[in-house]
């Protein structure tokens, strides 16, 4: 959490998400992002990674405390601003979402026309964003075709349609093998090069490591440790064998 | 504008073709339902309208007692008549001259008997569903011969009574089930659509589509099978009227019956359909596409 004068991209204060009597999603969380940052939320099932990220997207509005987006308060945002609020940012869910009866870029297309676009302009802006995230030559191909990484791409591909300065990502490697979660990664990375702010939930600790960004540990609701960016080792070590639901990351205790 | 309107038809396009099964049974229910509705209530009015038409065929013969002959001893008693309520014409029958056209039609069976009728009287009704009323009153007129001084065609007029009261039965009690029945299905229909159609929602949501968006292509699916029951519905009440329309005029052929308004109807049914299908898929939509 910064004490920065300037005003962060993102603000959680004090958040608090109740999803009934028994059930607590986060117990006052309060974090600060800036704008242009790549930022990893990891933690145990049930600590409130994916909370955090649809708190931003209002699928989830907080029982207690604010969230502010870009200088504005979420909390007093009504339903009807969210489609907006949506356009602004690239939401990657964990399950792909993938049409199965449509193909890679029909499936691109499809968001496209959902938010107004012409034909016109889906014709010209499908083959550029399928290339953003090396997908063009699979454009025909259909989901039950493509491998995991190959699906994530094309999820990926979706949230960029409307060039979003925000990039969400919910578990964007949990099905994935190691070199497939990589390519996701780089991707991600390469997005964040130019610009966008990523958010990442993700139990994938070997990706976290090798890709040395600032890691937010969260555990039962609360934020257990917040790490800034470092230096990566050269390879990653073989943390991902002790699985995602270590309650501590390392990656902070590596080479500085 | 076009592109838009071209999407959210084709997405109402393919929400129509994921349940081909049960659109089609929305799509006849709703069609059954607004024929018995729509169609029964026109065949209704038909014979309603009919009925109207030939009071003459109803006509009461009031027979007074023999105590009462000639003009001046009919003249008040016509008047009276028409005092009663619902009686539309009176027209006198003097006795002498119905007697002479009795010897006309069968001077065989007449020769040699004398005058037997009393004076009399034929009236008509202003309604039909009234005639029993209207016989009462006039029985009770001390005028009147109290031992069959009234008859009428009582039977023939009930049976229309209960032709009309039957129509009226079937259509608004079994037609408004059916009715019922058609707007579950089409609830029904759109429900599962919605089901089968989640992953596009969670899509069009996830990219920040307007509600509108999300909504309207379900809302056409209702409106398409509302309407399309409500085309089926007029063909059928076409049919039904050419039936009905054809047993008239075997009991009453020189009855001349309107040509059937089909565009009307088509228009009005396919419309009632329209709007029924709008109204039950807006109540579809409403819980699950609540929400963000």
């Amino acid at each position: 959490m910064s004490d920065s004068p300037i005003q962060p991209y993102i603000r959680y204060e004090n958040s608090q998400v109740k999803y009934s009597d028994l059930v607590q999603g986060l117990r006052g969380v309060s974090l600060d992002i800036a704008r242009g940052e790549f930022l990893f939320f990891i933690g145990s099932t049930g600590a409130g990674k994916s909370t955090l990220l649809k708190l931003l997207t209002r699928e989830v509005r907080e029982s207690a405390g604010e969230v502010t987006l870009d200088g504005v308060n979420l909390s007093r945002m009504s339903d009807r601003e969210i489609p907006l609020l949506r356009r602004r940012m690239g939401i990657v869910p964990q399950d792909f979402a993938l049409l199965p009866r449509k193909r890679v870029w029909e499936n691109v297309a499809y968001a496209m026309r959902a938010v107004g676009a012409t034909r016109r302009q889906v014709r010209r802006r499908v083959p550029d964003i399928l290339e953003m995230v090396n997908i063009g030559h699979r454009a025909d191909a259909f989901p039950h075709q493509l491998s995991g990484g190959e699906q994530q791409r094309v999820a990926i591909a979706r949230a960029l349609i409307n060039d979003p300065p925000l990039l969400l990502a919910d578990e964007p490697t949990g099905n994935l093998d190691p070199q497939h979660s990589w390519e996701i990664m780089e991707i991600l990375l390469r997005l964040n090069a130019h610009g966008a702010t990523v958010l990442v939930a993700s139990h994938d600790l070997v990706v976290v490591e090798r890709t040395a960004k600032r890691v937010v540990t969260l555990d039962q609701g609360q934020i257990k440790s917040d790490i800034p960016p470092w230096i990566p080792t050269e390879t990653p070590t073989d943390i991902a064998s002790t699985n995602g639901d270590t309650d501590e990351p390392t990656p902070g205790s590596s080479d500085v | 504008m076009f592109d838009w309107l071209e999407f959210m038809l084709t997405e109402a396009i393919v929400a129509l073709r994921r349940n081909p099964l049960m659109t089609f049974a929305a799509i006849t229910t709703t069609a059954v339902s607004l024929f018995l509705i729509g169609g029964l209530g026109y065949v209704y009015l038909t014979i309603d309208n009919y009925a109207k038409t030939i009071p003459s065929k109803f006509e009461m013969r009031v027979f007074l007692k023999d105590s009462y002959r000639g003009e001046a001893a009919v003249n008040p008693i016509a008047g009276k008549l028409r005092a009663v309520p619902d009686v539309a014409k009176v027209t006198w029958i003097p006795r002498d001259k119905y007697w002479a056209l009795i010897k006309e039609q069968d001077p065989d069976l007449t020769a040699g008997i004398e005058d037997p009728y009393p004076e009399s009287f034929k009236l008509q009704v202003k309604d039909l569903a009234q005639s029993d009323a209207v016989a009462a009153a006039i029985r009770n007129m001390p005028e009147v011969e109290p031992e069959g001084g009234v008859s009428y065609l009582k039977d023939e007029q009930t049976f229309i009574e209960r032709a009309l009261f039957f129509i009226r039965w079937l259509g608004g009690v079994f037609g408004g089930l059916l009715f019922l029945t058609g707007g579950i299905l089409i609830y029904n229909a759109i429900r599962l659509t919605v089901l089968s159609r989640r992953i596009e929602i969670r899509i069009m949501r996830l990219v920040g589509a307007s509600p509108v968006t999300i909504r309207v292509p379900f809302l056409i699916e209702g409106v398409v099978q509302g309407t399309l029951g409500g085309v089926l519905a007029a063909t059928a009440v076409l049919g039904a009227n050419n039936f009905v329309c054809g047993f008239l005029r075997v009991i009453a052929p020189q009855t001349v019956f309107p040509i059937f308004p089909l565009e009307q109807t088509m228009l009005l049914l396919s419309g009632i359909g329209a709007i029924y299908g709008l109204l039950c898929s807006m109540i579809a939509v409403r819980t699950p596409l609540r929400g963000q």
